[in-house]
């Protein structure tokens, strides 16, 4: 059996406990669902879970429990996704192309607006969001992105304030995995089937009723909700079942701790293999829940000449991504192909003392060509494996 | 480009190789080094039209707005070359970023064992700062070298890429502290060229240009390997970057 890595062996910790308060666990009935929804709103925030829509499971605003995309079951593979239907479970569908980056680091905002007057560039205004976020029903490799990208966006010194903002403001209400998706690999990452820290209330769905992790500050959540103390005999279901998703998983990333390795094949053939069969088409930078690369651009409003400077989502995939005066170091496809993987796999490391990838598996399904990255990671470790075992084998004569 | 910061500092908060982000109304940012020294009145910029927002810049007449956003990035360790012999190589638009070193290295030069400036150019009228250069072969315990990759008629200097000078500059292999900036292919020779001298890799800087654009590490455009090169350079010591640059395509 493959083993959840525990830390993944970075020195600077992954992920660490937010403190030691103690969770209560309860257990309740399916049928709290729509309290807990109330609960949210009544506390003024936006609702946001997995909720059906063309054929897709997206993360929209759940106005009514209704709208939670219940029973429904999403089957993937690479550059595939359909759903079909016949769960029994509220919380069935395990992830769509859309993470919490859609929200708390939007596609598109209004940073600043200026205008000018003949004498000087005005202020007009800059971005501020009062949106207050409850994500709920998210996934704990979703958990982890957000913590990730907390990492990126929330730099001391460096802070983005349309991220930071967002963030603060929001709370999650996580669902830990009992059945893995085929393009999972979270278990490899160190990030899932199961949330252990990092949420404001864990649901584990067992198969006649919720078991709920309530933190202690949180008890707010769960008011005038039926609780009962979790059993002995519940809460190993809900290990087991978690477990079981562990178990299910089909992808993993061969080495643990692979940033090292992955550095020494920079070089390595992989590269220009897959890179062949790329489209360059960035779709896997945009469902990526950590992906934040971004372009500022001014954008005019004809009427009355102001302008505001926009910060759309951009991509590494993008030929002119990279493009200066000096020249557009990363022309070639494989370079593009390879600094989003080795961004993920390695260099994120050393930037943000984490890896940028959670093995959500996204990048696998909504590549129209299904490009694998598991499959690259641990082609670009065996290759390296491979060439390092020549060199030390004994000369044969 | 000279520049009234109006109430919003002094050429003294920008350091040597640090840059700003300058912004044309309606058209957008572009970063440039500041080429200013601290003890000057004005903050400078040198600004080659070449993209959009380069030309737009450039045309600009006396009197206009524009934006700063700044200083962003890291500056040259000029303590590292004291008691040493500070080598100033630079090659085209290279230059500006050097400038405030090399006015920091004239206003005192017994801090260092000797300052060579070395600098190369296309052409010679792709030469700048010409009014500058009496001045700075003129100042004590400077020396001052420059060549064109093509002559003119009138040009009766050094002829070759910025390579060429090394031989000539008197360069003391072991106490040589070297800083470079220039297009990549000239960073990479002349690191080439030094280390066969056998300046060490410690003791070589260089200031890299990438898409600089957001300026706090969080658009992505700049990296280098594990480096954003807004956040953790321009500057980097060689052994920071060489695994990266100039390996094809990082």
């Amino acid at each position: 059996m493959h083993t959840r890595f525990s830390t993944m062996g970075i020195e600077r910790g992954f992920f660490p406990k937010q403190n030691d308060e103690l969770a209560m666990r309860f257990t309740t009935q399916r049928d709290a669902i729509p309290k807990l929804i109330q609960n949210l709103q009544g506390l003024g925030y936006v609702v946001i879970g997995p909720s059906v829509s063309e054929g897709v499971v997206r993360l929209m605003e759940i106005a009514a429990p209704d709208d939670l995309a219940s029973g429904v079951v999403d089957i993937q593979a690479p550059g595939r996704y359909r759903l079909s239907g016949g769960s029994s479970f509220a919380f069935s569908a395990v992830n769509g192309p859309d993470s919490p980056k859609k929200f708390l680091h939007p596609a598109e905002v209004e940073l600043v607006k200026y205008t000018e007057d003949g004498k000087g560039i005005e202020l007009v205004s800059a971005h501020q969001s009062e949106k207050r976020y409850a994500f709920f029903g998210l996934r704990p490799c979703d958990l982890r992105g957000v913590e990730v990208m907390d990492r990126t966006m929330m730099v001391p010194g460096f802070e983005d304030p349309v991220y930071s903002g967002l963030r603060n403001n929001s709370i999650f209400v996580v669902v830990n995995c009992t059945r893995a998706g085929e393009n999972c690999f979270c278990s490899s990452m160190g990030t899932g089937p199961g949330a252990d820290s990092g949420y404001d209330l864990a649901i584990t769905e067992l198969p006649d009723k919720l078991l709920l992790d309530v933190p202690e500050r949180r008890a707010n959540l769960v008011k005038g909700i039926e609780l009962a103390p979790a059993t002995e005999e519940d809460l190993r279901t809900g290990e087991e079942m978690v477990q079981g998703a562990r178990d299910q998983m089909g992808r993993r990333i061969e080495e643990e701790n692979p940033a090292k390795s992955m550095y020494a094949g920079l070089d390595s053939c992989v590269w220009g293999k897959t890179a062949e069969r790329c489209l360059a088409c960035g779709n896997c930078t945009m469902v990526c829940p950590t992906c934040f690369c971004n372009t500022i651009r001014d954008k005019t409003d004809l009427r009355d000449g102001s302008v505001s400077r926009m910060r759309t989502w951009d991509s590494c995939l993008s030929k002119d991504f990279t493009y200066s005066a000096g020249g557009n170091p990363r022309q070639a496809r494989a370079a593009r192909y390879r600094q989003f993987v080795m961004h993920k796999f390695a260099y994120w490391t050393d930037e943000f003392g984490v890896y940028g990838c959670v093995g959500c598996g996204r990048c696998i399904t909504w590549c129209p060509v299904g490009i694998d990255i598991t499959e690259t990671v641990n082609g670009v470790l065996k290759d390296r494996r491979e060439r390092t075992a020549k060199l030390e084998a004994p000369p044969t004569v | 480009m000279l520049f009234d910061l109006g109430n919003a500092g002094t050429p003294a908060d920008y350091l040597p190789g640090q840059f700003n982000m300058l912004y044309v109304y309606g058209v957008g940012e572009v970063p440039i080094s500041v080429a200013s020294y601290r003890k000057e009145k004005l903050l400078m910029h040198t600004v080659r039209s070449a993209g959009t927002v380069t030309s737009v810049l450039t045309s600009l007449g006396a009197g206009a707005t524009i934006g700063v956003r700044g200083p962003f990035g890291k500056q040259w360790p000029i303590a590292k070359a004291k008691d040493k012999q500070l080598l100033i190589v630079a090659g085209g638009l290279g230059l500006p970023p050097l400038r405030p070193v090399i006015e920091e290295a004239l206003a005192a030069p017994d801090r260092f064992n000797g300052v060579r400036v070395l600098y190369g150019a296309r052409s010679p009228p792709d030469l700048i700062y010409t009014h500058e250069y009496d001045r700075w072969r003129g100042a004590g315990g400077c020396e001052f070298f420059l060549t064109v990759d093509r002559g003119t008629r009138e040009w009766k200097g050094n002829v070759g890429v910025v390579t060429t000078l090394f031989p000539k500059a008197g360069i003391d292999p072991k106490g040589a502290v070297a800083f470079i900036c220039g297009p990549e292919l000239m960073l990479k020779f002349s690191i080439l060229e030094l280390a066969k001298l056998g300046v060490s890799p410690e003791n070589i800087f260089i200031s890299m240009e990438r898409n600089m654009s957001c300026g706090l590490g969080t658009c992505g455009h700049c990296q280098l390997g594990p480096h954003f090169i807004c956040r953790d350079g321009p500057i980097f010591s060689y052994p920071q970057v060489r695994d990266f640059f100039p390996r094809e395509g990082v």
